[in-house]
């Protein structure tokens, strides 16, 4: 949803991730798109997957309004087993609500309990590199990603892992994210899925109930992510 | 308490000086010391010139060794001041004027030609009097420094409001449009449908809605990411009549015309031709003769990575910078307009300076890569951008991750013919001097 204003610090790459794990395994992908100031769309409950990425403050404030018209519709899809990622912003209006950094309160979607809040000191942000240790069907797995937010997020009794680099959901803090088997919220830029692959394989396998999905030469991944984590968790 | 303003420029003066002795190369160190005594030190020139100023994400560099190339030649000029080697903060441009000035402060020159920050615009002529403003674009560059892209452009308008300054305008970036005050006139400038233009955005870009009333813009076409021909349906933002338009753009004779005049450059890239397109428009605005603008535009020469050509005895290796997308996406342009077959080095590093995120190559549009045989990857992020490209679907078997400069400027020129480089920020002068070491080496076999 609101791939034209979410799409900060390339978060349009979970996508093209998303598209290509899946058409060189032969597993059809259509993509939908619902921007601001589109016709309202009934389907969102019939959805496999339904992805939100990141925006700035500005482009949060347009949109609230738009996403809370989709709180039931919404909130039908989560019940109903759609798998919904968020990412950043996404993330943050999933919540019950973000205060940004103008002070300025929007109401988020209240699907889950957690809620943000921004320093209105505009340089006081999280920014930096980060490695989150997941659990994936009962599997560890080093999640590695690139944070940069301004909101402290807090109340996620369901974090979607222990922050091993990094801030996480509040400056300094030991958790990051919010999961459940169907849901991952994060702050994890990079683009997520495309420094994590089994990660992406995990949501491949929940959104088509294949549980062993064809193996994949993911030898360029596997370098990329040797080389960042041995660098990061010294 | 304030020191006077003679004692400041008295420890600037200084302090320039301690840095020669020492041997170092003064760059911004001397503007940075009087910033960490008066944050306001600039109130301590005074320039009697006009001012003349660019700013915008991309293209300042260029754009304004362009007008310093220009202005130099008038044939009555003595002395233009210009800040060439990119120091473009406050302190930077402190920096310079402390080396030019005399010990109270007073700037003799011609025209102060002057880079600046999209960021520190404000700080900057908030105390020297500018003259004359231009700006080329808004893309997302480095948001960690910069803070983001609708806060800086806020930031700029702000300041426009109160300034008198002549502004020369991009008509074709609703970035940029936006930044003219309620009923002054702006100089616009332009360049025509070009060959490349598409119906769709074709490159990621900002500025998909009417800043004044939130509709959605329409593009008659697009130029480059962002860039083009738009107006709002709603309240009409976007109609505005450039006062520059390059026209009859020949790409095989390197030429083009404005106002029915023709001039000749080395460099085509449509990005380019909007500095251009900027250049003349400012110009003008100091009357100087179509054939000193057309002798700058033929004879400029860049060598700093930007544009700068490697030879081999059998290999031409054309290496660009790119800061961000829109620079990358830039030279993908080129690659694909060309011919024949060629090969690929990226060069990506994450160091501070590069704003430490390299997410920013998921916004390089990788979907057309016409002919590419092969591509090497290098730098701190060799295997980020390698699998971003893998993932936009190119055999990932053609593509070899090197984080060796060296090794990898061996295997791109491992075989002969057309290559194309792109390197981030920190990666380009590393880069190269790999290129230059292996060139050199090959020549003395
Ligand atoms: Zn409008």
């Amino acid at each position: 949803m609101y791939p034209g204003l979410l799409d900060l610090y390339g978060d349009s790459g979970n996508v093209e991730a998303l598209r290509y794990r899946c058409a060189v395994r032969g597993i059809d992908l259509e993509v939908f798109t619902h921007e601001l100031g589109d016709e309202k769309r009934a389907d969102i409950a019939d959805m496999d997957i339904i992805y939100l990425g990141g925006g700035a403050d500005y482009e949060q404030q347009q949109l609230a309004e738009d996403l809370i018209s989709y709180r039931k519709e919404l909130s039908d899809a989560h019940k109903n087993g759609t798998f919904m990622l968020m990412i950043c912003g996404g993330y943050q209006l999933m919540g019950k609500y973000y205060k940004d950094s103008n002070d300025k309160k929007i109401d988020g979607l209240g699907l889950f309990e957690y809620y943000t809040e921004a320093s209105t000191d505009k340089r006081d942000r999280c920014i930096g590199n980060i490695v989150v240790e997941a659990e994936l069907d009962g599997k560890k797995y080093k999640v590695i990603g690139f944070e940069n937010h301004g909101g402290q997020t807090f109340g996620s009794d369901k974090p979607f892992g222990r922050t091993l680099c990094g801030n996480g959901n509040v400056r300094g803090g030991e958790y990051e994210g919010y999961m459940e088997e169907r849901v991952i919220a994060t702050y994890l830029h990079g683009p997520l899925l495309s420094k994590n692959p089994l990660l992406t394989d995990y949501i491949i396998s929940k959104c088509t109930g294949i549980e062993q999905l064809k193996k994949l030469d993911d030898s360029l991944e596997e370098r990329c992510r040797d080389i960042l984590l041995k660098r990061l968790l010294k | 308490m304030k020191l006077p303003k003679l004692v400041l420029i008295a420890v600037g003066k200084l302090a320039a000086v301690a840095c020669r002795l020492v041997g170092r190369d003064a760059g911004n160190f001397p503007g940075l010391a009087l910033w960490t005594i008066d944050k306001s030190f600039l109130r301590c020139f005074s320039v009697d010139c006009p001012v003349i100023a660019v700013t915008g994400t991309n293209g300042k560099t260029s754009t304004t060794n362009y007008l310093n190339k220009i202005f130099s030649s008038l044939p009555n000029e003595k002395c233009v001041i210009t800040n060439m080697q990119g120091n473009n903060l406050d302190t930077g441009i402190g920096s310079l004027l402390l080396h030019h000035c005399d010990m109270h402060g007073r700037i003799h020159a011609d025209h102060l030609v002057l880079e600046v920050d999209e960021s520190h615009v404000p700080v900057i002529f908030k105390y020297l009097k500018l003259e004359t403003l231009v700006v080329l674009n808004f893309f997302r560059d480095q948001l960690d420094r910069n803070g983001e892209v609708e806060t800086l452009i806020l930031k700029v308008q702000k300041f426009l409001e109160h300034s008198d300054a002549q502004l020369v305008l991009n008509a074709d970036d609703p970035n940029v449009v936006r930044l003219c005050p309620k009923g002054k006139k702006a100089h616009f400038f332009s360049v025509e449908k070009y060959e490349g233009a598409t119906d769709e955005l074709y490159e990621a870009g900002e500025g998909k809605f009417c800043p004044f009333c939130a509709a959605a813009l329409e593009y008659e076409y697009y130029q480059y990411s962002h860039i083009g021909r738009f107006r709002c349906p709603r309240c009409g933002y976007g109609d505005v009549t450039p006062e520059t338009q390059i026209k009859d753009i020949d790409f095989d004779n390197s030429c083009f015309k404005i106002n029915g005049e023709a001039f000749t450059s080395k460099y085509m890239g449509i990005y380019h031709l909007y500095n251009l397109s900027a250049v003349y428009t400012a110009a003008k605005l100091y009357n100087i003769d179509s054939k000193l603008i057309n002798d700058a535009f033929e004879d400029f020469q860049v060598n700093n990575g930007r544009m700068e050509v490697f030879r081999t005895s059998d290999a031409e290796l054309l290496l660009n910078l790119a800061k961000n997308p829109v620079g990358a996406n830039m030279t993908l342009r080129l690659l694909n307009q060309y011919k024949g077959e060629e090969q690929l080095l990226f060069v990506l590093n994450d160091n501070v300076a590069d704003g430490l995120d390299v997410s920013w190559i998921w916004d390089i549009n990788f979907s057309i890569f016409n002919n590419v045989t092969k591509v090497v990857t290098s730098g701190t992020r060799a295997y980020d951008i390698a699998v971003r490209i893998k993932y936009s679907g190119y055999d990932a078997q053609k593509i070899v991750p090197i984080p060796d400069l060296d090794a990898a400027a061996a295997e791109i020129f491992s075989t002969g013919g057309r290559k194309f480089a792109i390197a981030n920020y920190t990666a380009v002068q590393p880069t190269r001097a790999a290129l230059t070491r292996y060139i050199t080496a090959k020549e003395a076999h």
